[in-house]
């Protein structure tokens, strides 16, 4: 009964709509026939791999200076450098825009019009590279950590200056993680779709990827949602076969570190080197982080996009004026709350139940793994064509339920759950197998039955991870876009969507005010919680 | 009426036995002090007393009745026991009062009765003071006293205690050791000990079962089990005796190439068997045994080394200016104790 209790909603929003896709997408392979298709396929291979090569070549380095060596601020660099991944990553297209549009870009009024064009191709791989930089550089880290710095010292005393020995030692230690944080970042390019709608469909010639196509053939109404369910399948079996090649490829790759205990990490002495590798680290952190966001700031201040002069408020003063941008406000917060407990919630019972239930609870957190691991446009094409008729369930030849989702902000909730539900589980899991269980066993001693235990004296030690996992996906949510663009209901605008459609078609300086609110509000819920985390250590 | 009876306990996990056909009886009030080398199976028979394990066969009773026999288990949150912790296991998310109020919540008792009796627990292991406290501004010994009193205030059936002592330093462990001594004349509370430290069993148990490999080799008073072990495991484990296999005509034994001859009146069993004899049950003088290896001053008197074959001996007599390191020494038995094979 618990089994099934866990098992249900899995099955019917997340295993079901994965079988609705592929088979709606197998029945209708005529659509990624198409020109159009071969376009956008080709759109996406080009900006992912760009993407991720950007990544891979910036990160790497990167991720050996703030290990390894004593770089001047490394900690503020480390954290502004991982800061994108708190962000949408189509804030910092927004901010590229501001900067470096041929006409009235920034960049462009300071060095002549049309010197930088950030529309196409080359443009968005350079945003989406930029956003997914972290992942190479978290992924390296974390695998620098833990080489034995006395691999470096025997470079060293062997005559290597420190350079040579970083790029000789350090740097192919990094290697295989840092090839696998490129492979994330190519599938985070190919599953994108505000940075490649913003930077692609306006560009001379348009731009199109796998995701703004699915958008386009959707919006052609119910005509086109067979052949965007074929497209989504596509970007479906891209993204497994990247990521299947990844893991096979770590797998073969691994390299032996030290087993992880005792290891003494001495920095590395840059010498005549560290001013100017410092100074060079600076600057890519200003020009990839602190300059777009910085744009976004300007861009709400100004009275029309690209004029300088006469900065104001008067465009926050309108937009917090706004009815519509007040109601989609609400409307995110509201949705973006419930998926967050839902998500902590299920996560608890998912994680709670791998422990209890063997196979079952095994298959169960698989399960509720794959709708974070796929592109979200294949997720919401599969809600979409499950649950674009209602569903009704006769028992013993009576109507007994209807499931009438489609265009309704449910079917919202439910795919910002789904999405997310992997947050919930493994940060429960990781609580979990943290918690000491003689706390619990001492609750049931003193008398407490099971539940009673397991509220008065787990639960409490999971405080942590579980406010992990509901910021996390209340931040996402808040402004998710590729879900939220497919599957709002006609009039009922999230945060997302009314970004999205200011800064495409109409009003540039109010989606940069809508942005630089959610900045604002993303940092101080960072510092914040560093300051939180920091206090008791 | 035994307060708790273990008859023919098993567990194992996976294919492993952990704990092998063991019986135990514990009488009402009484202190058993389960002693044993890392592994043995002290916890597992801990936990199956408290609930927290299921054994795979036998029965457990407390107090006359049964808790645990073939198709019954009860849980551990109806069995009214107290149990300490080696860990604490104090809840970080309470204040120190609140630990203690815990078992009496979930009795359901007023709350007037409730601040009465965290006031009298308190007091018994002498924290009033920090009541308000939260765990983490507490001490190692200060955190093992919150989890004595939360485990007595509810006025247990028995109160089981594993290694409570083996996380605090040695000083707050002699100090705690004398509380929980203390606490047990007061309070009259049937406990069961485990610990694999000696000393500790010994002073505090009325009796002390020893176990080995899942097994009880041993249940007797210290005394008892110090003047008489029954097997040579348990000579070895808790007098830290010399435990030798030999040959023996009656006066003298043959342990590899070397003679132990023994002193007037002491006679042994002839035959093959286990030599068991105390450090400071040899005498040692300059002669033509074995060599000495090694010579530890400890004070009192000194800790010899011999080299027997594979076997090494070890001695405690007082200091010797005449043997010499590397020299033979006549090596004489004084008292011993002999197992045949
Ligand atoms: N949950 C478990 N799963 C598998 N094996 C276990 C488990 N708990 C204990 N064991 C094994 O059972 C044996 C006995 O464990 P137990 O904890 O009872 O020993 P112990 O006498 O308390 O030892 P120590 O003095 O080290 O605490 C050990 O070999 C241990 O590895
Ligand atoms: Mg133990």
């Amino acid at each position: 009964m618990r089994r099934l209790a866990l098992a249900a909603p899995l099955l019917l929003f997340a295993l079901l709509p994965l079988g609705r896709l592929v088979a709606e997408g197998l029945g209708h392979l005529d659509a990624i026939a198409t020109a159009e298709a071969r376009r956008a396929l080709s759109g996406t291979l080009l900006t992912s791999s760009g993407a991720a090569l950007f990544a891979f070549l910036l990160g790497l380095p990167l991720a050996v200076l703030l290990v390894r060596t004593d770089l001047p601020a490394r900690r503020a660099l480390r954290a502004i450098f991982t800061l994108p991944t708190a962000l949408p990553p189509f804030i910092f297209g927004m901010g590229w825009v501001a900067l470096a549009n041929p006409k009235a870009g920034l960049l462009n009024l300071a060095l002549g019009e049309g010197t930088l064009d950030i529309y196409g191709s080359a443009g968005i791989a350079f945003v989406l590279g930029g956003c997914g930089l972290p992942l190479v550089v978290l992924a390296a880290s974390a695998s620098l950590e833990r080489v034995d710095a006395s691999l470096e010292e025997a470079a060293r005393l062997c005559g290597a200056g420190p350079l040579r020995t970083l790029a000789h030692v350090s740097l192919p230690l990094a290697l295989p993680a840092a090839l696998s944080g490129a492979a994330l970042v190519f599938l985070f390019s190919a599953s994108a779709f505000g940075v490649p709608y913003l930077l692609g469909v306006t560009a001379s010639p348009p731009t199109t990827t796998l995701t703004t196509h699915v958008y386009g053939l959707v919006l052609m109404g119910h005509g086109g949602l067979a052949s965007a369910g074929a497209i989504a399948l596509v970007l479906l079996t891209l993204a497994s076969a990247v990521l299947l090649a990844s893991r096979l490829a770590s797998r073969a790759g691994r390299v032996r570190l030290s087993s992880g205990k005792g290891i003494k990490l001495r920095p590395l002495a840059l010498g005549p080197w560290r001013a100017p590798l410092g100074v060079a680290a600076i600057a890519i952190a200003g020009v990839l982080v602190a300059l777009p966001l910085g744009a976004v700031f300007l861009t709400s201040l100004e009275p029309s996009f690209g004029r300088l002069e006469n900065l104001s408020l008067q465009h926050w003063d309108r937009l917090l004026h706004t009815p519509r941008v007040a109601e989609a406000a609400l409307r995110s917060v509201g949705l973006s709350l419930a998926a967050a407990a839902l998500v902590t919630l299920l996560g608890l019972a998912y994680a709670v139940g791998r422990t209890r239930l063997g196979n079952v609870g095994r298959a169960l957190e698989l399960a509720a793994a794959w709708p974070y691991a796929v592109p979200g446009t294949v997720l919401g094409m599969g809600l979409l064509l499950t649950f674009s008729m209602d569903w009704r369930v006769v028992i013993g030849g009576k109507l007994t339920f209807v499931l009438a989702l489609a265009n309704t902000l449910w079917l919202v909730l439910i795919a910002y759950t789904a999405r997310h539900l992997a947050f919930g589980v493994r940060h429960a899991s990781d609580g979990l197998s943290q918690a000491d269980p003689s706390l619990t066993e001492a609750a049931r001693v003193c008398g407490a039955p099971p539940l009673r235990a397991f509220l008065d004296a787990t639960l409490p030690q999971l405080k942590a991870p579980l406010a992990a996992a509901f910021t996390l996906t209340f931040l996402t949510c808040a402004t998710e876009l590729t879900l939220s663009v497919l599957l709002v209901p006609t009039g009922q605008d999230l945060l997302g969507t009314v970004l999205f459609e200011l800064m495409s078609y109409a009003d540039p300086a109010a989606a940069s005010v809508l942005a630089g609110g959610f900045v604002l509000i993303v940092l101080t819920v960072l510092a914040g919680r560093t300051l939180l985390v920091r206090r008791p250590a | 009426m035994a307060a708790v009876e273990l008859t023919s306990l098993r567990k194992s996990y996976g294919t492993t036995p952990v704990v092998k056909d063991l019986s135990l009886s514990i009488g009402s009030g009484e202190m058993v002090a389960l002693l044993g080398p890392s592994g043995c199976g002290k916890t597992t028979t801990l936990r199956m007393i408290a609930g927290l394990e299921v054994p795979d066969a036998g029965k457990i009773s407390i107090d006359g009745r049964e808790v645990d026999a073939p198709g019954l288990h009860l849980p551990p949150e109806a069995r009214r026991l107290g149990m300490v912790f080696q860990s604490y296991a104090v809840w970080p998310h309470r204040t120190v009062a609140e630990n203690v109020e815990y078992p009496l919540r979930l009795k359901g008792l007023g709350r007037a009765e409730r601040e009465a009796k965290v006031k009298q627990a308190l007091g018994w292991v002498r924290l009033e003071a920090l009541a308000g406290r939260r765990p983490d501004a507490l001490s190692g010994g200060q955190l093992q006293r919150v989890a004595l009193a939360r485990a007595l205030v509810g006025d247990p059936r028995v109160l089981l205690l594993d290694e409570p002592l083996s996380n605090l330093d040695v000083q707050l462990r002699e100090e705690l050791r004398a509380e929980i001594a203390s606490l047990r004349s007061r309070l009259g509370t049937t406990m069961v000990y485990v610990t694999h430290d000696q000393a500790e069993a010994l002073g505090l148990a009325d009796r002390v079962a020893v176990m080995n490999k899942g097994v009880l080799e041993q249940v007797a008073a210290p005394q008892v089990l110090y003047g008489e072990p029954a097997t040579a495991f348990v000579a070895r484990f808790v007098g830290g005796a010399n435990v030798l296999e030999g040959v023996s005509d009656g006066t003298s034994v043959r342990i590899g190439a070397t003679v132990l001859t023994c002193e007037a009146p002491l006679t042994l069993p002839t035959g093959r068997g286990q030599l068991v004899v105390r450090p400071e049950d040899l005498s040692v003088t300059p002669g033509d045994g074995p060599l000495l290896t090694a010579r530890l001053f400890l004070g009192g008197a000194t800790e010899y080394h011999f080299n027997l074959g594979e076997h090494a001996l070890k001695a405690l007599a007082p200091a010797s200016a005449e043997l010499q390191m590397g020299s033979p020494a006549r090596v004489t038995l004084r008292r011993a104790r002999w197992f045949p094979l």
